[in-house]
């Protein structure tokens, strides 16, 4: 190798894009060659400045505590300007025709309320977690993770194309919460007093709402969940993946398998810390984690449980606690007759119900009843969802709903077996509810 | 030749730009978080600051928006967008002022360089300087996080190409830091 074929390989060479044979040639060749070796360092010092400053400004756009800021903003003037077009395409007063159509042009400000207790489903759903007894362990303690003052994090409900994003900043009990599909809503959870602050940005209105008992533990577990799997990540029942690229990062895999979760962690191999966390919970429940930010600066108005200055606070009762089959039963009917327009849904859980969320609201507001009524129904169909969301962790149970009607006696849409019972409880399409014995299970 | 990276599982920006299309304008969530780091790296070059940047990447931003039904080819979204902010850029741009702000901000900077949250100024300033096809290379490997392979496959060229070009591209960036270097020195001493 010389030095004129060596120059034109170097940059090939620090970005580790040479086979074995080049890159040992090169080596090999930088032993004897100063001139090559100060070109090497020269190279390798730009190339880490580039990506030293390419990493900051990610910090500083995605991450940390103006994390989502311009994003957000520019979703928010999208919004507006939006709105401005559709009202000047509408009243024909000219202007550009809207060439897209927006799908939260619902969200005015007098349904607020309806949107909050809306939010708040998604917010508590990912609390449901049930963690089999923390089976899930894997290698290497990372001890930063587990005392993080604070940490951030995107959260995908589904698979990285469900398009379904929350944003959690955790500041040691308290959370902020953004969700992809509702653009305006932000939810401060506290989770020390159980309440929760829910933040309309476009109506500029809030409302506060108990999460206390069951609700409140099982997203104070979520949190937990968080900090196990990632501090689990020590003896036995792992597997290690090897090394990969994960999010344009060099990253180590593990996989854990618990009773009745399977969680994949990428980690940076330099650092420990975690890049991104894969995990299946139950039968149908999936979600990733990426984005991992620990420890940034964040502002404590950011996680205040003061309504900001500005907003006015909505008075509202908000129970979801102790779900019942009845009210899952009541969620069914919500589900098939208001969203489904008589047919239920292609399938129930997590996911679909945050996807559903905006469009209920729109068809609640759409029947055009009262603000208390539409947010009733909302709360019922929350309510029922989290006793589904709680069988998630302990049982089978199945779900065949799929195109069946709204009263149809003959076909059975959901079946499970409630804890400690020998029979199942099957759901059929005109919602009544039978006892069945495992052998008469619908097939 | 789409050679991709093994890791690239995420969706193309054809799916995204066609998505929003089609009526889901909440997926240009995706585009903008993609490139946002991109975008702001080289408007924070052109126009010497933080939120001077901030404000023409937003622009951008909303402009692309609506404008991506006019947006021929999909997979170059990304090229397209920073052709949209080098309009809103020179726009914003007023040149004494802006150079002024330039001044000011390097010795801020020099100032602070110890913090590791200090933005590089001068690097980002050099890559603004880049001719346009190797400045969307730079940004895309260093401020989009693609690999190689992943730019090979979005531009359409073959990883030797991309390769070659980032060499060229590294040298040009060596060329621009040396010459900021020299004026600075220039003006210190005068």
């Amino acid at each position: 190798m010389n030095c004129e074929k060596c120059k034109e390989l170097l940059v090939a060479y620090v970005e580790e894009l040479l086979e074995e044979p080049g890159k040992q040639s090169i080596a090999e060749h930088l032993k004897d060659c100063p001139s090559c070796q100060s070109q090497v360092r020269e190279l390798r010092d730009l190339h880490d400045r580039l990506v030293k400053n390419g990493k900051a400004l990610a910090r500083q756009t995605v991450g940390g505590q103006a994390r989502g800021d311009l994003e957000n903003n520019v979703m928010n003037q999208i919004v507006r300007e939006q709105n401005v077009r559709l009202k000047a395409a509408a009243t024909g007063t000219g202007g550009p025709r809207p060439t897209l159509h927006i799908g939260r042009t619902f969200m005015k400000s007098a349904m607020t309320k309806l949107a909050a207790a809306a939010a708040i489903i998604v917010a508590v759903t990912v609390g449901m977690l049930q963690l089999g007894g923390g089976t899930v362990t894997f290698a290497q303690v990372i001890e930063p993770i587990l005392n993080a003052r604070t940490m951030a994090f995107d959260l995908i409900i589904g698979g990285e194309e469900s398009g379904l994003t929350m944003h959690d900043i955790v500041v040691g009990p308290r959370i902020r919460r953004t969700m992809s599909n509702m653009p305006n809503m932000t939810q401060i959870i506290d989770l020390d007093n159980a309440k929760l602050l829910g933040l309309d940005a476009q109506g500029k209105t809030a409302v506060y709402v108990d999460i206390k008992g069951d609700l409140g533990d099982r997203t104070r577990s979520y949190i937990k969940f968080v900090r196990q799997i990632i501090s689990q990540l020590q003896e036995g029942q792992v597997q290690e993946l090897g090394e990969r690229v994960i999010d344009g990062q060099k990253a180590v895999g593990f996989i854990g398998k618990g009773q009745n979760e399977e969680v994949t962690i990428w980690a940076d191999p330099r650092t420990g810390l975690p890049i991104r966390i894969e995990a299946k919970i139950g039968q149908e429940f999936s979600f990733i984690m990426k984005n991992f930010e620990f420890n940034a600066a964040v502002d404590e108005s950011l996680v205040s449980m003061d309504v900001p200055e500005g907003f006015t606070l909505q008075k509202t009762n908000i129970d979801l606690g102790n779900a019942s089959e009845q009210d899952f039963v009541e969620s069914l009917r919500i589900w098939a007759e208001i969203i489904g327009d008589g047919t239920f849904p292609e399938a129930i859980g997590t996911e679909s119900v945050m996807r559903e969320m905006p469009k209920l609201v729109q068809k609640v507001t759409a029947m055009q009843v009262s603000e208390e009524k539409g947010t009733q129904i909302c709360m019922s169909f929350a309510k029922g969802m989290l006793f589904h969301q709680i069988l998630e962790g302990q049982g089978r149970w199945t779900y065949a709903g799929e195109g069946v009607k709204l009263g149809d006696a003959s076909k059975a849409i959901f079946w499970y077996q409630p804890k400690d019972s020998a029979t199942y409880r099957v759901i059929y399409g005109d919602l009544t509810v039978k006892d069945v014995t495992p052998e008469n299970l619908p097939k | 030749m789409a050679e991709t990276d093994k890791s690239a599982t995420k969706p193309a920006d054809k799916y995204y730009v066609e998505r929003c299309l089609d009526g889901h304008p909440d997926d240009f969530r995706y585009l903008v978080r993609r490139y946002q780091a991109a975008l702001l790296a080289n408007l924070a070059g052109k126009l010497g600051d933080r939120d001077r940047a901030e404000e023409a990447a937003q622009e951008a931003l909303v402009r692309a928006y609506f404008n991506m039904a006019k947006l021929k080819k999909p997979d170059s979204f990304f090229s397209w967008l920073l052709g949209i902010a080098d309009r809103v850029a020179k726009e914003h741009e007023r040149k004494e002022q802006i150079q002024r702000q330039r001044e000011i901000v390097r010795s801020f900077a020099e100032e602070a360089s110890g913090t590791e949250l200090s933005q590089d100024y001068a690097l980002e300033s050099a890559i603004a300087g880049l001719p346009d096809a190797y400045r969307q290379i730079v940004l895309l490997r260093y401020y989009g996080g693609h690999s190689c392979n992943d730019i090979a496959g979005q531009l359409d060229m073959p990883l030797g190409t991309v390769t070659k070009m980032l060499s060229r591209a590294y040298a040009m960036l060596r060329e621009l830091l040396q010459q900021q270097k020299q004026t600075q020195v220039y003006e210190v001493e005068k």
